[in-house]
């Protein structure tokens, strides 16, 4: 059980980072580019996404220590659920933006409904398999 | 025999005492996390991601794949020229009616019953009403909502109301109609009317939130806090002038559970049906009320007529005064309406948050006139009031903020 | 014959309902979604039963609109058999609302429902001996997935008035 506290309190630390990051470019720019990752700047994604990926942060670091205790555990889980509901939202929107061709016709070509899927992607998607870890020490605690 | 109510209680204990046992209860992980959800530490941010959940699934369902995707190409594209094009006597009466404007290029533009009205219906409100009510189904049934209530309540008791309170505000973001239905669950009479005066004047309904993702998304966030802080401003002062009590009420938590998928589909199904029956026959007599009311010009008379309370006080054009018309009928298509307007973007803010709090539409208000004649005077006499005070507000505030 | 489904809010009545009747009768997981009744039949060994979702409610003594409904439709349907619906894991409180059902002279009914997560919470009732002290038919059921539904509806015929007095001495001894 140590090596999951520590883990989770690395990720606490990089999830907390991400969530700042994403308020912090909200606030400044427009959004922001950096390889395969991208931070949104828009005012709903950016902002309330980006306090969802602080709290998940949060929750992992209160809740990673001594994570065999139940109650620490749960912390730990609500962060992973927070960080799979924003990505789930995130791949929900590729989804519906993929299906529609827009100008093209009725339904996207298979290049078009392809390149919605391309990096970049905003940081909770790399988060999430991440926070996926819970799953087994939910499955210990049991 | 009767018994009194303590001689009941003993006789309960020695009855449980003889055929129950408990066993040693070990916290799950489920308990626990349902816990968090109720604890307002923990609690407000699982609500906040919620709500954030919620409303970018309904964005991206709604908005971005069914209107945007496809029903914005078929109605502007085809359906539209189509009509124009084979609808007979172009110019004449019925045409406007039906069609409406014959050089619009796009549905919210024309107005026709059979243009706008379908293209609102169908294309806009119907997948929005969908995805809510699906949502909304799921966080019920997975058992969310009752916690919100519970973390809610605070808040709440500082306008008089529980936390049961949430629970007919959320229907009414569905619709107001059930939403009014449900303030039965409270106590006592002050609370219903409060809590029917708020929903009747500031909770918009899904068909409302659908339409405005569509024609105002960027002015969304400023709209919703708009109403929010009507609604609770209102609910502190109605609560301090409204003689009465709202007492504290225990309020049971059931647990998190798997939903039925056929309850989820039942549910659906019977809260849709009601939209098929309700909403869209009177968004298309709204689009022909309103069509007859231009060419009879009354709706331009009530225009210049009232021009000073509109440009003046609440500081909107004079041609909204069609939107409001309309939206006695169907507030989904006082705001479609409302989009064409020219207007400056802070005009469009206040003249879509008034089309909310103004009067409510005619379903919901046969609904509070069944609820009783003297709560539907006491809130009509609150709307008027509020309605010109936070409109003029509203404008108030634009003048400060120098975008108005 | 006329059968009303009474109970506290929130313990299953609208579930056990739909699956009585089969009518649709939305059901929520949360207190107070039942504000009017619904009405739906059944048959029982080939006689046709109406079956009545009454609103939650703690007590007869209403404290709200929704419970003065129920205890309404209570008081109309004096010939009525009422299945009184209880949550398994709060068996002490639905009991005081079932007693009072029994002194009104009611035959009642009881549904042990949400049978499962009483089990999940460790609780053990032994039916059969509620059942004999109580003097009335107790059956229990998990209304969601339709366990013990069957056997309530059979039972409901077996439900007679009874004197509370005779409880009281039964579990005197």
């Amino acid at each position: 059980m140590k090596l999951g506290s520590i883990y989770f309190a690395l990720l606490g630390t990089v999830t907390l980072a991400f969530g700042l990051a994403d308020l912090i470019v909200t606030m400044a720019t427009d959004s922001f580019s950096w390889g395969i990752l991208e931070i949104p700047g828009d005012m709903f994604r950016g902002g309330w996404g980006g306090l969802v990926v602080l709290f998940a942060g949060l929750f992992y670091l209160s809740g990673a220590r001594s994570i065999s205790d139940i109650r620490q555990l749960s912390k730990v889980a609500m962060g992973s659920i927070l960080i799979c509901t924003l990505a789930g939202c995130d791949v929900f929107a590729r989804v519906t933006e993929s299906i529609p061709g827009g100008e093209e016709g009725w339904f996207n070509t298979l290049e078009g409904f392809l390149g919605v899927y391309a990096p970049p992607y905003p940081p909770v998607i790399f988060l999430l398999p991440f926070s996926l870890v819970v799953i087994y020490y939910i499955r210990k605690a049991k | 025999m009767s018994l009194t109510v303590d001689e009941r209680w003993d006789l309960i204990d020695s009855i449980a005492k003889k055929t129950i046992t408990y066993g040693r209860y070990k916290e799950t992980l489920k308990d626990v996390i349902g816990e968090l959800t109720v604890k307002p530490m923990t609690g407000i941010p699982i609500a906040i991601t919620t709500m954030y959940a919620f409303w970018s699934i309904f964005g991206s369902f709604a908005g971005t794949l069914f209107t945007d995707g496809f029903f914005v190409k078929l109605f502007d594209e085809h359906w539209l020229p189509w009509m124009q094009a084979h609808f007979p006597g172009a110019g004449g009466w019925l045409y406007y009616i039906i069609v409406g404007d014959p050089a619009a290029d796009n549905c919210f533009e024309a107005f026709g019953m059979l243009t706008s009205g379908i293209f609102v219906a169908i294309g806009v409100v119907l997948p929005a009403i969908f995805i809510f009510y699906l949502m909304l189904t799921l966080l019920e049934d997975v058992g969310y909502l009752p916690r919100l209530a519970v973390l809610v309540d605070t808040v709440l008791h500082k306008i008089g109301l529980h936390g049961y309170a949430i629970v007919p505000t959320i229907l009414a973001l569905g619709c107001n109609v059930p939403g009014v239905t449900a303030t039965r669950i409270l106590e006592t009479r002050k609370e219903r009317f409060v809590m029917m005066t708020l929903l009747a004047i500031f909770v918009p309904c899904g068909a409302q939130l659908g339409i405005m993702e569509e024609v105002v998304p960027e002015s969304m966030g400023l709209i919703i806090l708009y109403l929010i802080i009507g609604y609770f401003i209102t609910g502190l002062v109605l609560n301090k002038i409204i003689p009465g009590i709202s007492p504290e009420i225990l309020m049971d938590v059931p647990p998190y559970q798997k939903p039925l998928l056929s309850n989820v589909i039942l549910k659906v199904w019977v809260r849709m049906k009601s939209f098929f029956k309700t909403a869209i026959p009177f968004v298309l007599l709204g689009c022909v009320i309103v069509n007859v009311l231009y060419l009879a010009g009354f709706i331009q008379w009530l225009g210049s007529t009232f021009s000073p309370v509109f440009v003046t006080w609440f500081g909107v054009p004079e041609a909204t005064a069609g939107p409001l018309v309309a939206a006695f009928l169907r507030k989904d298509l006082a705001v479609a309406q409302l989009s064409v307007i020219e207007m400056s973007a802070y005009q469009m803010v206040t003249a879509v948050v008034l089309v909310s709090i103004y009067f409510p539409c005619l379903a919901t208000f046969m609904m509070l006139l069944k609820e009783g004649w003297k709560e539907l005077l006491g809130s009509l006499a609150v709307l008027i009031s509020v309605v010109f005070l936070y409109g003029g507000l509203l404008h108030l505030i634009g003048i400060l903020a120098g975008v108005a | 014959m006329r059968v009303l489904l009474m109970g506290h809010p929130n313990v299953g009545k609208s579930v056990v309902f739909n699956r009585l009747t089969g009518v649709d009768v939305i059901a929520s997981n949360y207190p107070g979604t039942t504000v009017e009744y619904a009405q739906g039949s059944t048959r029982v060994e080939g006689e046709d039963v109406t079956v009545i979702d009454v609103p939650g409610t703690f007590s007869l003594e209403p404290k709200d609109s929704a419970e003065k409904v129920a205890v309404e439709m209570l008081e109309q349907e004096r010939g009525a058999v009422v299945i009184s619906v209880i949550d398994s894991s709060k068996v002490e409180r639905g009991l005081y609302l079932t007693l009072e059902l029994i002194e009104r002279g009611y035959p009642v009914i009881l549904a042990l429902n949400m049978w499962d997560i009483a089990k999940d919470k460790m609780i053990d009732i032994d039916v059969k001996k509620l059942s004999r002290i109580m003097g009335i038919p107790v059956v229990s059921t998990i209304a969601i997935s339709g366990d013990g539904i069957r056997k309530l509806a059979s039972l409901i015929k077996e439900a007679k008035p009874i004197k509370v007095d005779e409880i009281v001495e039964r579990v005197g001894s």
